[in-house]
C-alpha cells in the first residue's frame, strides 16, 4: 500500500482554491501510474489569510472529491486558526461528517501562536494528525513571514504530546538536514518527505535520525521526485514499506480505534 | 545505451556528498545502467582557481576515456582563464565546459562570457550550464546565488548558432527561445532531471514544441539520485526511439559522435 501523505487537488470550477493548472482527474490518474494507491489531500484558498467561508468551500469541494474516490482520496480538514470558533467547527464537521482524515494548517500563523492550540487540542480529541506546512532557511522568506519550521513543530509536539503532527515537505522546505535535526527530540513529530528536493542522502539521514517509522512518504505534487528518491535510498525494503504507507496507515488507524 | 549527461566527483562545501571519486561515479554508473558520464569537478565550483579543480578530475578520470567525458569548469573573470582553456582541451582532452555565471559573477551575455563562449565554441567544446547547484531555498548564510534564468542560456544560445548549449538542472524552458522551433539555429541539449514527466509533462510539451531531439538524461548525481530522471523516462508516455534519443542518441549527437 503506497500512500501519499501531501497531496492537493482544486476541486469543481471555482474561484476560491488553488488551481494547480491540471485537472484534478490527471493528478490523480497520474499518481495511479506511478503506483500510488491513495492520497492525502488539502484544498487551499487561492488569497490568504483564508477566510471561514473561503476554508469551508474548500473543504465542501474536498469532501465531493472524497465522495467520487472512496479508499483513493482522504481528506486534510484545511482551516485558518485564527478563526478560532469557526475553526473547530469546521473540524468536527469535516473529521466527523466528511470522514476527514487529519487537519491542514498552512502558514497563517506560527505553530507556537497561542491561536492555534484550540486546534491541537481539537485534533487530540478527535485523534487525527495536523500535516503542518514547515520550512527552515537561512535567509527572510519575505512572502511566508508566520511560516513554521521543524523546531517550533518540535516545542509544540514537547507540549502536546498526546498530539501527532507532521512535519511538511523537507525535500521543499529549505535547509532539510537542519529539519530533521530540529525534529529529532519529538518522538510525535513524523515527517513528510515531499516536496521537489531529491538530494541524495536526505531520506537516509531522516531515516538513520529519526526512524523509519517516523517518515511518510509525500509528493505534494512533485511526483516522480517524492517517489524517486524513496525508491533511491539506501534503506531495507521493510523499511522503504513503512515509509510508503505502513506508517501513513498506522496514523489513519488512529482514528478508526476511536470508533 | 545510456549516457548521464550531468554528474560530478569532487566535494561541495555546504553538505556531504555520498561519494567523491571517479571509482565511485562508475559503481554508482554500474548500478544504475549508466553506460557513460559527462563529468566534472564539484570542488571546482567554488574554488577561486577552478583550474585546481580540474587538474583534481583529471587525474581521476585519466584511463577511463571509455566511459567518462570531462568536462572543465572555467571562470573567464579569473587570471590567465584562456591558457587553463588549452591546456583542458589540448592536454586533458575535455570535450565541453561547464559554466557557473552566478557563482562566478558573469552573465553569459556580458562581454566575459561573451568571450568563453566564443573562445569555447571555437575550440568545438560543449557549453554546459547548470541552472542551479542545489535549492535556492536551503542555500547557506554565506552565499546567496540565484538560479541562472533559462532565458539566459536560451539569448546566448540563440545569439551563437555555432555554440552547443547544454543547460542542466533546470526547468522551464518551453517559454524561452528553447522551447520556440527554429528559434535557437544552434544544436543543443536540455537535460531531464529537472522536467515534469507527469502532470504539467513539460518533457511531453518540448518535444511537441521542438522534437524529442533536444532532451537529455542526466542526473546531477551524487548531488541528486538518479532514479527521479530514470523514474521520468520510464513514466514518459513517448515511443520507444524517442526515449532512445533521450537516453543516449542525442547527448552523442551533442559529442559528434
Amino acid at each position: 500500500m503506497v500512500i501519499d501523505c501531501h497531496a492537493h487537488l482544486t476541486g469543481a470550477p471555482n474561484d476560491v482554491t488553488i488551481h494547480w493548472g491540471v485537472p484534478d482527474e490527471k493528478v490523480i490518474a497520474d499518481s495511479e501510474r506511478l503506483g500510488i494507491d491513495a492520497m492525502c489531500v488539502s484544498l487551499l484558498t487561492r488569497h490568504r489569510p483564508a477566510t471561514p467561508d473561503g476554508f469551508r468551500t474548500c473543504n465542501r469541494l474536498l469532501a465531493e472529491i472524497t465522495r467520487r474516490y472512496p479508499g483513493r482520496v482522504f481528506g486534510y480538514c484545511y482551516v485558518n486558526p485564527g478563526y478560532q470558533r469557526e475553526a473547530v467547527e469546521e473540524i468536527h464537521r469535516c473529521i466527523e461528517e466528511y470522514g476527514f482524515i487529519g487537519v491542514k494548517l498552512y502558514n497563517e500563523y506560527k505553530c507556537l501562536d497561542p491561536v492555534v492550540a484550540p486546534i491541537v487540542e481539537t485534533a487530540i480529541a478527535l485523534r487525527v494528525p495536523i500535516l503542518h506546512h514547515a520550512g527552515h532557511s537561512h535567509y527572510y522568506v519575505a512572502d511566508q513571514p508566520n511560516m513554521s519550521d521543524g523546531g517550533e513543530l518540535a516545542e509544540l509536539a514537547r507540549r502536546y504530546p498526546e498530539a501527532t503532527l507532521i512535519c511538511a515537505h523537507v525535500g521543499g522546505g529549505g535547509d532539510w538536514e537542519w529539519t530533521i535535526k530540529a525534529v529529532q527530540p519529538a518522538p510525535n513529530v513524523y515527517l513528510d518527505t515531499s516536496g521537489s528536493v531529491f538530494d541524495a542522502g536526505m531520506v537516509e539521514m531522516a531515516a538513520r535520525l529519526l526512524g523509519p517509522e517516523r517518515l511518510l512518504f509525500g509528493c505534494d505534487l512533485s511526483y516522480t521526485a517524492g517517489l524517486g528518491k524513496i525508491q533511491a535510498a539506501a534503506l531495507p525494503e521493510e523499511a522503504k514499506r513503512r515509509i510508503l504507507g505502513e506508517n501513513m496507515q498506522r496514523l489513519l488507524a488512529q482514528r478508526e480505534s476511536q470508533c | 545505451m545510456l549516457i548521464d549527461t550531468n554528474t560530478y566527483i569532487g566535494h561541495w562545501a555546504f553538505r556531504p556528498l555520498p561519494w567523491h571519486t571517479a571509482d565511485d561515479l562508475l559503481r554508482a554508473m554500474d548500478a544504475h545502467g549508466i553506460d557513460r558520464a559527462f563529468v566534472s569537478s564539484a570542488s571546482a565550483i567554488l574554488y577561486r582557481n577552478t583550474q585546481a579543480g580540474n587538474e583534481e578530475l583529471f587525474a581521476q578520470v585519466r584511463g577511463h576515456a571509455d566511459r567518462l567525458v570531462p568536462f572543465a569548469v572555467i571562470n573567464p573573470t579569473y587570471a590567465a582563464w584562456e591558457e587553463d582553456l588549452r591546456v583542458c582541451q589540448e592536454e586533458f582532452g575535455v570535450r565541453g565546459l561547464r559554466l557557473y555565471p552566478r557563482y562566478h559573477r558573469y552573465s553569459l551575455n556580458d562581454a566575459a562570457g561573451q568571450a568563453l563562449i566564443q573562445a569555447a565554441t571555437a575550440r568545438g567544446l560543449i557549453l554546459s550550464v547548470p541552472l542551479r547547484v542545489e535549492d535556492y531555498r536551503q542555500r547557506s548564510w554565506l552565499l546567496d546565488i540565484p538560479d541562472v534564468p533559462a532565458a539566459e542560456v536560451a539569448e546566448a544560445a540563440r545569439a551563437h548558432p555555432e555554440a552547443r548549449f547544454l543547460p542542466v538542472n533546470g526547468l522551464g524552458y518551453l517559454g524561452t527561445a528553447f522551447g520556440q522551433p527554429g528559434a535557437v539555429r544552434g544544436d543543443y541539449g536540455l537535460e531531464i532531471s529537472r522536467l515534469s514527466a507527469v502532470l504539467q509533462e513539460e518533457i511531453t510539451q518540448l518535444i511537441e514544441a521542438v522534437g524529442p531531439e533536444h532532451l537529455v538524461f542526466g542526473s546531477g548525481m551524487p548531488f541528486t539520485v538518479p532514479e527521479v530522471p530514470l523514474l521520468k523516462l520510464k513514466v514518459l508516455q513517448a515511443p520507444e526511439e524517442v526515449k532512445e534519443a533521450i537516453r543516449w542518441r542525442n547527448a552523442a549527437r551533442l559529442l559528434g559522435e
